[in-house]
């Protein structure tokens, strides 16, 4: 059983003329960390609100196309049954916080799920602590920075204990410090929860760590899908799709195109450090050329 | 800003460890109770009860004052108006073409000036020991729909986004050029649509958010949705309760019964 699975998808929505997606396929594998890339209106979000009913129960249009989580065909549940299954985090931060307190905002999908008192106090608790957000149970929402408020959706996601997270474009909003924590979050998730992850992103810098699979979309089509190293072999295609390639595997492709080879592919400083390193110590055996 | 909206002021006091339901029925039996009595001595009794009860509360008196400035000044404008609009009883201290002072009715307008003291006294004392997040789980439990409840407390946390909103829209216009505090009124309201339909928009789009981030957190899933928070009522709480009836009943008993005229 595949944690998602689109089948030739197509969706329009209500009153207008474009295709917001355009006959996308996607299976996602339990487990699997995948980043969505691409630039403005290439369709990210409206994937997103796909991933738990969203589309087509709150959002009218014209749907085409099966979309199923976990075996489950999302169009014939309700959006609150398939919110057990797929936690989604929204763009805006101020906009889908909308408790008085931290602890009852975290508490509210259990609530809603009819979840017993303790179990439920025990689940915020956890929640809080996963998302470094301990001790906050008391404070508004409103007076959190962007970082933790984003930070506070996740755990209220997390707490109805779902099987998929699904963020769109999570770290907009933040800054560079925000940014940090929120990342080291969605990489505890993948690496010691073995979370199933779905992130939409314009930027493909950050998620480059700990992405199992890149997908480029453009349009409202998905143009490539692949391991990060595979997809970024070519960074002309990032560019191709609006998004910037990271500095990194830009130095890579430098590097092949200058060396007339295509041996060069890292992802992280580390790797580009050794890689560079053992060309220049090693003993030239040929000459220049 | 939000200091403004939510008057609540944490504190350990008997009245802020009060159950929240035990606070709103005790403010609806004060409330009646300043409407029943119709003596100034007994409303000023009343007043001095309830302000007892704001220093027992912690509240200080600036803050109080703030807070209540509208109300004040809106009692002041009662003893003022009151006695010019009502002409009836005797003696009559001062006249001036139709308008007749008499005694009486300088007296009845002292006499509202101090119900509408209580009462505002009164409310703020609740809004000042409970948080608002407690008001709104005491209507629940006290059998408001959870909607309403959760509608409510939406517009409580959200009032501060928006007064935000607004005041990063206007610094926006004015920075544009837009003058907000000059010209006759016409040519401000004018000015102030500016402010207002970006807030519009923008408030409807976090509606929108709003609404799915509301669905995907699994609202409405359940009719029998549990609540993290619960209310227990204590002893004291029991206690409290049988003192305000006690102090409702017996001048209601008296008046309505007894017909004594207090
Ligand atoms: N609520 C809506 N009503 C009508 N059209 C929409 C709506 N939301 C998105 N679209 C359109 O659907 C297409 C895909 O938009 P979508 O929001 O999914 O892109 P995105 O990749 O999330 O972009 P961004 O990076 O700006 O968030 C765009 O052409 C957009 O104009
Ligand atoms: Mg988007």
């Amino acid at each position: 059983m595949k944690a998602l699975e689109l089948n030739n998808v197509r969706f329009k929505y209500r009153d207008f003329q474009n295709w917001a997606l355009d006959s996308v396929s996607l299976e996602v594998e339990k487990g699997e960390f995948v980043t969505i890339l691409g630039c403005n209106g290439s369709g990210k979000s409206t994937l997103c609100l796909l991933t738990n009913g969203l589309i087509p129960h709150a959002i009218q249009g014209n749907l085409q196309g099966s979309v199923s989580v976990f075996g489950n065909n999302v169009g014939e549940q309700p959006v609150s049954q398939s919110a057990t299954k797929v936690g989604i985090v929204f763009q805006e931060p101020e906009s889908q916080l909308f408790c008085m307190s931290v602890e009852e905002e975290v508490a509210f999908g259990p609530e809603n799920l009819a979840v017993p008192r303790e179990e439920i106090k025990t689940r915020v608790e956890w929640a809080l602590e996963l998302v470094g957000m301990k001790g906050y149970n008391n404070r508004s929402p409103f007076s959190l920075s962007g970082g933790q408020k984003q930070r506070v959706a996740i755990a209220a996601a997390l707490s109805m204990r779902p099987e998929m997270l699904v963020l769109d474009e999570p770290a907009y909003a933040l800054d560079p410090v925000g940014r940090l924590g929120l990342y080291s979050v969605l990489r505890d998730l993948k690496e010691k929860h073995g979370m199933t992850v779905i992130l939409a992103e314009r930027d493909a810098e950050e998620a480059l760590a700990f992405s199992d699979r890149f997908v480029l979309m453009k349009d409202g089509k998905l143009l490539e899908s692949g391991p990060p190293r595979q997809v970024l072999r070519d960074p002309a295609k990032l560019r191709e799709i609006g998004v910037a390639p990271p500095q990194v595997t830009e130095v890579a492709s430098l590097l092949n195109t200058r060396m007339g080879t295509s041996k060069f592919s890292f992802l992280t400083v580390e790797e580009a450090e050794r890689a560079i390193l053992e060309e220049v110590l090693k003993p030239k055996k040929e000459g220049r050329r | 800003m939000g200091g403004f909206i939510d008057l609540y002021t944490e504190a350990d006091t008997f009245l802020h460890r009060m159950d929240p339901r035990v606070k709103i029925v005790a403010v609806l039996l004060l409330s009646l109770l300043a409407f029943i009595l119709s003596h100034l001595y007994l409303l000023l009794a009343l007043l001095t009860f309830i302000f007892l009860l704001l220093f027992l509360a912690r509240a200080t008196i600036s803050r109080t004052a703030f807070a209540l400035k509208f109300v004040l000044r809106f009692m002041v404008l009662i003893i003022i108006l009151w006695p010019i609009f009502d002409p009836t009883g005797t003696p009559v201290l001062a006249s001036l073409g139709p308008i007749k002072i008499t005694e009486p009715a300088v007296w009845r307008g002292v006499t509202s000036a101090a119900r509408v003291g209580c009462l505002a006294t009164v409310w703020y004392i609740l809004m000042f020991t409970t948080s608002q997040r407690d008001l709104v789980r005491a209507l629940v439990k006290m059998g408001v729909r959870f909607d309403f409840g959760l509608t409510l407390a939406i517009s409580l946390r959200f009032l501060p986004t928006f007064g935000a909103l607004i005041d990063s829209i206007k610094d926006a216009q004015r920075a544009r050029g837009l003058e907000l505090s000059k010209g006759g009124l016409l040519k401000r309201s004018k000015n102030y649509v500016a402010v207002l339909v970006p807030t519009i928009v923008s408030a409807l789009r976090t509606a929108d958010t709003l609404s799915l981030a509301l669905q995907s957190r699994a609202y409405g899933a359940r009719a029998d949705r549990t609540y993290l928070r619960d209310l227990n009522m204590r002893p004291s709480d029991y206690v409290a309760l049988a003192v305000l009836a006690a102090i409702l009943v017996l001048p209601a008993f008296a008046k309505f019964v007894m017909q004594v005229d207090i």
